[in-house]
């Protein structure tokens, strides 16, 4: 009996499941139990985190600073000084970028004073005409590539002008065009030391998880406290989130640079400075590249978030709009905002992918022909925007920037769109939809909850220990204690069924869709770009329709979050589908297996440890959509997060019910990587 | 037969008791062993044993080969001597300059002045085009890019690649892409020339190609080289001299013909005994004293020459062939008889009783 | 803790005052030309008038500045000077947020508008024409009919969908204990204010009654929303207050919130803001501006000030 537990896991998980059940059905629902219910011994804790964070922004170390504003010496701590410094930095860089496209008068003000252009009202930094910037792109986008980006990105700033989104759009783009960057930098700078130092590798790798799978709501707050409110704030907010992908993916790829590349440029007498610049990063291109592109869309889809503490831009138009429940603009919006994403993701790659041709013999006008072009660009666009005064004489210059919302629009469009989906399918989902929290989710909801602590734990570090043995047991249990102790244990519940609920269905589409996607090349492509579409497209645009056809119920909640999470999963699938060997195939064709065979017995076990991290990025998803899932209404930690920003202790609160939601996430992480990190080994994949 | 006694000058490498152990607590270990070192006893402690006391000298213009099969140690050998790897005890000397002592300046410059190196898969750098990947270590030296890409042209007429300047590596074949690893090694005209397997990943057709390149290269430029190899037929075929490992340590050194004929361990004579010896031998072994009373024929053929290459020749001819030496005195003749003997004779225990 | 500022200090200071925006040496009486933060939030009334305020506040020669900002948040940014003002404080809804600003410091009340808030259950007013639930607004009529305002849900009760959790706490919930109607009725707490109104418009277009949590004045008052009537709220009747429970909520108010600083840096610019003083026509009438007549905010907000200059130039004098 022992042996054959011992052999067969599937057994010890049987047993596991059994030993489950008879606790949830026998261990009784008293309060005060520590079988039912831990008592929360950490309640305090926020109560200390925002304590120890008022003293730090607020207490500690005060330095007499002189106000001239209202002429007095203030008492100021050091820490806010710095991180206001630190503010100071980004936002000038924002602002400039800013100026530079739309004009204004805070450079200037920068190098002079508010008394000095007050005074001097003709000190401002003149705008350039949309027809300038829009070429602009388009002659970027040919230099970096040729005709096709050209027209793209001619294509979408043409777009975002005549649809009358030009301001907020070219306040977006300087945010992300600063915050991009630098999330890159950062991320770059700490992958390369976490390649230099194991011990780097250790302390990050925590720390990046938690950023990760943290709601960014939760730490909006503490970048409130620490950089004040702005486009800064926003960018810092942006910069936390989009940085782990870069991290890691930087790691990875170095890791897989071959070791002679290495050797050979030592050989070729690099210094340690060289050997990095322009022999491992560039050789680990190809994923540093998979990070750029993340990095570039994470900070597309924060902008609404950020424009919570601040961001000026698309974010806070589209939020005003979902307000007023006019979805063809919100829509319009969406469309901008993932448009810019694409082009600054294309121009980048084409930007990393610039060959330069020694052997061309050229002219200084061929060297400079793109900036001749460009010149002959802004030319004409001066003019152009000059004739235009003459012509609209209203006070709106269209050839020079057509404001706000006096541009085409297509609301009406879709707002019919809308109305239509809702005429056509709102009685027919209206049965499935009552059926569905009826039937399935009421009652999952109800034995989530029934569920006494010593039973979960006993799952959760059974399981732990089956797939990874004590240390795996070990760690999961400890991110469900600190949970436990918390007074948060029911709401962790909550999100933990609505997460379930979510990666289930999440990964059943995910993972078909995936599947017949991969069958075929050009069908590949097409999900990978619909991928990044709806990793971009911000969520709370869908929100709506989603409410209107099942309202304010989980089952939207849980649409907005499957309709995220799926991503990873149909990606990961795709890319282990497609990463399976072809002498295997040709190795079961010759077997005489059909197609459906080959896909059961061959492709999808080889391909299981891929869908397996599909599967934990899909957790990962769903728990940072808990967030939005608040935003329709859950009685969840994502409902105690949102409520945090108004609270006495809102930066305590909120970081530490962030922490739950991430170590939720990080005890699964633990099961299915060690797992799936096994079952490489195993079919030798790495 | 030491050839190298000849050249009198001082050794370019000098390795002189070098180890390199694997292992957290190898220098310990090490330390505690007082230079016995014991294989089985070592990775009892969780030690690995790369390379276990070696003690040679290379002189300038030869061409050394490490031979051994995999995991015998003799890559690492060659990044001890290159210095990609520490060695954990020992001196090695490249010109007289301990490198072990030298700081990572001092070896930086080294490397940019003195050494180049090609690699097993090649180990170009992707994203550049063939042109840069031969022009980076001059590029990475400081020369100017006009400088170094025309240097790098150079390069790339000497390895016959010219045309393919804009080429990706990947868009090359296996002895294209190792025909720039060459070029690439070349670029800093090194004094010493590291390869490591250069022709291994390469098939049996295109390896004899480039070993055929590799020797009209080496007759231009007469470099010092290190060369390592796990096939014993290229090693014969191209060395001066030959060093055998195994489990780290170097089991013999010696030019091809004497451990042909001499091997000095079991396991040399193991890889010794199914090669054909008139792929080894040169004429020298063979031929006979100068009998002036016999007739001999017009052509003459250099001592030096490895019979296979000249058998065609001296067994078309009716009478015996005269064997000159570099000053084209004639030391020697050669019978064809005797070369028949050793096509075709059987094992040659009689001949190698003849020589030394 | 009393320390002289290092010179490094120091010059950090410099540098990043410099890099914020800049010093303002000289001594005036007149207002600092330092721009003055006004917030945007997520509402047509608050944002119009935001840029109204700024047009107000420009005509007297201020810098303005505009910035977006979480209507629940803003209260920390205020104490923080990060922002100079609130000029929407609703009473219910932000009450908490803002007092908790003040009880930390830094945020001064800038005196109230003229204009009264409701802020309380209701149910769209068709929902009565069509006599859903015959005898609302009063109260009482939720004795009988919760049946028409189930949910699949709600488990057979009547539902009332609340704002979020964090605007009144459990407000609602113990309301319905205190009038003797939980047993047929159940709170649900929507995650935004998007979600009230995604409820309203997919009601209307099903034909089923739903009582929700809104306020006025409001962009909903145009498509006719009607307040239940509950028993009349006296201080100190809600629960936690330590009252029975039993009352509806109070008509509230609408205050203005500065930054401490503020009537030290902006004297001039201060007074206005403290005279600063809209009625509910107002408000609607901005609201109207953008919600009915589809105008952009600031379009909006210069023809507000440009019709009702007789309102807004006394304060600013």
């Amino acid at each position: 009996m022992m042996e054959l537990l011992r052999e067969h896991k599937y057994l010890q998980f049987m047993l596991l499941i059994a030993v489950f059940l008879l606790m949830c059905m026998f261990v009784p629902a008293t309060d005060g139990s520590w079988l039912w219910r831990l008592p929360p011994l950490f309640k305090q804790l926020p109560l200390m985190i925002n304590n120890s964070v008022d003293f730090l922004m607020f207490e500690w170390w005060l330095v007499d600073v002189y106000d001239p504003d209202i002429e007095e010496y203030e008492k100021q701590p050091v820490m806010r000084q710095v991180t206001r410094g630190i503010s100071g930095f980004i936002l000038f860089l924002i602002e400039f970028v800013r100026e530079l496209i739309l004009g204004g008068v805070k450079t200037i003000v920068t190098f002079t004073s508010w008394d000095w252009a007050t005074e001097n009202p003709w000190a401002r930094w003149p705008g350039l005409p949309w027809t300038v910037v829009a070429g602009g792109a388009a002659i970027l986008g040919y230099r970096l590539s040729g005709i096709g980006l050209a027209l793209f990105a001619g294509f979408t700033f043409v777009y975002i002008a005549i649809f009358g989104q030009w301001e907020p759009s070219m306040q977006t783009l300087s945010f992300v065009l600063i915050a991009a960057p630098m999330a890159i930098l950062i991320g770059l700078a700490l992958g390369v030391c976490a390649y230099k130092s194991k011990t780097v590798e250790t302390i990050l790798n925590p720390l990046l998880n938690i950023a990760q799978i943290m709601p960014h709501f939760s730490y909006l707050i503490p970048v409130m406290v620490f950089f004040g409110i702005g486009d800064h704030a926003g960018a810092i907010a942006t910069i936390i989130f989009a940085t782990p992908p870069m991290v890691r993916l930087t790691l990875l790829g170095l890791k897989k640079v071959s070791p002679e590349v290495a050797e050979a440029g030592r050989m070729a007498g690099c210094t340690d400075r060289q050997l990095m610049r322009r022999v491992l990063i560039p050789t680990a291109r190809r994923d540093i590249l998979i990070g750029v592109n993340q990095v570039i869309m994470q900070c597309l889809a924060m902008v609404v978030i950020a424009s919570l503490i601040g961001a000026k831009g698309l974010g806070n138009d589209l939020l005003i709009a979902l307000n007023r429940l006019r979805i063809g603009l919100a829509l319009e919006i969406g469309v901008c905002i993932v448009l810019i994403a694409i082009v600054l993701d294309r121009l980048s790659l084409a930007w990393a992918n610039k060959q330069t041709d020694y052997f061309a013999d050229q002219s200084f006008k061929q060297r400079h022909k793109h900036s001749i072009w460009f010149m002959g660009v802004f030319l004409a666009g001066v003019v152009l925007a000059w004739i235009g005064s003459l012509v609209f004489k209203e006070g709106f210059n269209y050839l020079y920037l057509i404001p706000h919302n006096k541009g085409l629009t297509t609301g009406p469009f879709w707002q019919a769109g809308v109305d239509w989906l809702w005429d056509t399918f709102f009685y027919t989902l209206k049965g499935f939809n009552e059926w569905f929290i009826v039937d399935v989710l009421i009652p999952v909801k109800t034995a989530f909850l029934a569920m006494p602590v010593v039973a979960t734990f006993t799952l959760a570090m059974g399981t732990g220990f089956i797939v990874g043995g004590i240390r795996s047991a070990l760690i999961v249990g400890g991110y469900l204690l600190f949970i436990a102790l918390t007074e948060w244990w029911d709401r962790a519940l909550i999100t933990s069924y609505l997460m379930t609920m979510a990666v289930l269905i999440s990964g059943l589409i995910g993972i078909v869709a995936g599947t017949l996607c991969a069958q075929h090349p050009r069908a590949a492509r097409w999900l990978l770009v619909w991928c990044d579409t709806f990793q971009t497209f911000p969520s709370f645009i869908y929100l709506i329709p989603v409410m209107m056809l099942f309202g304010v119920t989980d089952t939207s909640v849980l649409i907005a979050i499957v309709v995220y999470a799926t991503i990873p999963a149909a990606r990961y699938t795709v890319v282990g589908l497609q990463s399976v060997p072809e002498q295997l195939h040709d190795a079961g064709s010759m077997a005489g297996v059909n197609r459906f065979q080959r896909y059961l017995s061959i492709e999808l076990p080889m391909s299981f440890p891929h869908m397996a991290l599909g599967i934990n990025q899909t957790v990962v998803f769903a728990l940072a959509m808990v967030i939005i899932g608040a935003l329709i209404g859950t009685d969840d930690l994502g409902q105690l997060i949102l409520g945090a920003i108004s609270e006495k202790q809102g930066v305590g609160n909120g970081l530490v019910l962030g922490f739950c939601v991430a170590f939720i996430g990080l005890a699964i992480d633990q099961i299915l990587r060690t797992w799936a990190n096994q079952r490489k080994a195993a079919l030798g994949l790495e | 037969m030491s050839s190298e006694a000849s050249n009198s000058n001082d050794p370019v490498i000098r390795c002189e008791n070098v180890f390199k152990i694997f292992g957290d607590n190898a220098k310990r270990m090490m330390k505690e062993s007082g230079g016995e070192v014991d294989a089985a006893k070592f990775q009892e402690q969780g030690c690995i044993v790369g390379v276990n006391n070696a003690s040679f000298d290379v002189h300038p213009g030869e061409l050394l080969i490490i031979m051994g099969l995999s995991g015998s140690g003799k890559s690492t050998l060659l990044r001890c001597i290159s210095r990609l790897t520490d060695a954990t005890a020992g001196k090695i000397f490249i010109e007289g300059e301990d490198i072990l002592k030298m700081n990572n300046k001092q070896l930086i410059q080294l490397r940019r002045s003195k050494m180049g190196m090609v690699f097993q898969s090649f180990a170009l750098l992707p994203h550049k085009t063939v042109l840069e990947n031969i022009a980076f270590p001059l590029q990475v030296k400081g020369v100017s890019t006009d400088d170094s890409i025309k240097r790098a042209g150079e390069m790339m007429e000497l390895v016959s690649l010219s045309g393919r300047e804009n080429y990706f590596p990947r868009e090359l074949s296996g002895g294209q892409q190792q025909r720039v690893g060459i070029a690439r090694s070349l670029a800093i005209e090194p004094d010493i020339w590291f390869l490591d397997e250069p022709f291994s990943a390469l098939d049996p057709l295109i390896r004899k190609e480039m070993q055929d390149e590799f020797l009209r290269l080496q007759g231009v430029l007469s470099k010092t080289i290190l060369f390592v190899t796990h096939d014993f037929d290229e090693a014969l075929r191209l060395a001066d001299r030959i060093a055998i490992m195994k489990d780290g340590i170097i089991e013999q050194l010696d030019t091809p013909a004497n451990i042909v004929l001499n091997p000095a361990t079991e396991y040399v004579r193991k890889f010794t005994e199914e090669v054909p010896r008139e792929k080894v031998l040169k004429i020298e072994t063979v031929m006979d004293p100068v009998n002036p009373a016999d007739p001999v024929s017009d052509i003459k053929v250099s001592k030096d020459a490895i019979i296979e290459s000249v058998a065609e020749v001296v067994l078309n001819s009716s009478k015996p062939v005269s064997v000159i030496d570099s000053t084209g005195a004639i030391v020697g003749a050669v019978h064809a008889s005797k070369v028949v003997h050793l096509l075709f004779g059987g094992h040659s225990k009689e001949t190698s009783g003849q020589l030394s | 803790m009393k320390l002289r500022t290092p010179k490094s200090l120091r010059t950090l200071a410099v540098a990043s005052a410099i890099a914020l925006t800049s010093f303002t040496g000289v001594a005036k009486a007149a207002d600092s030309t330092q721009p003055i933060v006004i917030p945007i939030h997520n509402w047509s009334s608050q944002v119009v008038m935001a840029y109204v305020l700024g047009g107000m506040f420009e005509s007297m020669g201020n810098n303005v500045e505009y910035v977006p900002a979480d209507s629940q948040a803003v209260y920390e940014s205020i104490r923080n000077g990060d922002v100079t003002l609130s000029h929407e404080v609703w009473q219910s809804t932000f009450g908490k947020s803002f007092y908790n600003a003040m009880a930390k410091g830094g945020v001064i009340d800038a005196g109230t508008h003229s204009a009264t808030t409701l802020e309380e259950m209701g149910v769209p007013t068709w929902v009565i024409e069509q006599d859903l639930c015959p005898g609302l607004p009063n109260w009482e009529a939720l004795k009988d009919c919760h049946e028409a305002f189930a949910t699949a849900d709600s488990g057979g009760k009547g539902r009332w969908l609340e704002g979020p959790q964090s605007w009144h706490g459990n407000l609602m919930p113990e309301r319905l204990e205190a009038l003797g109607l939980a047993d047929n009725w159940t709170v649900k707490f929507a995650g935004g204010a998007d979600a009230l109104w995604t409820e309203l418009a997919s009601a209307k277009k099903e034909g089923r009654a739903t009582i929700v949590f809104n306020w006025t004045p409001n962009f909903t008052d145009a498509e006719g929303f009607t307040f239940i009537e509950f028993p009349e709220y006296t201080p100190g009747c809600r629960k936690e207050d330590g009252g029975d429970g039993k009352c509806g909520s109070p008509k509230g108010w609408l205050k203005k919130a500065a930054n401490y600083k503020f009537p030290k840096t902006h004297p001039a610019a201060y007074t206005a803001f403290s005279k600063l003083d809209f009625t509910t026509t107002q408000i609607g009438e901005m609201a109207a501006l953008v919600d009915i007549e589809k105008m952009d905010h600031k379009d909006a907000a210069a023809k507000w000030l440009a019709d009702n200059e007789a309102v807004w130039m006394p304060w600013v004098k």
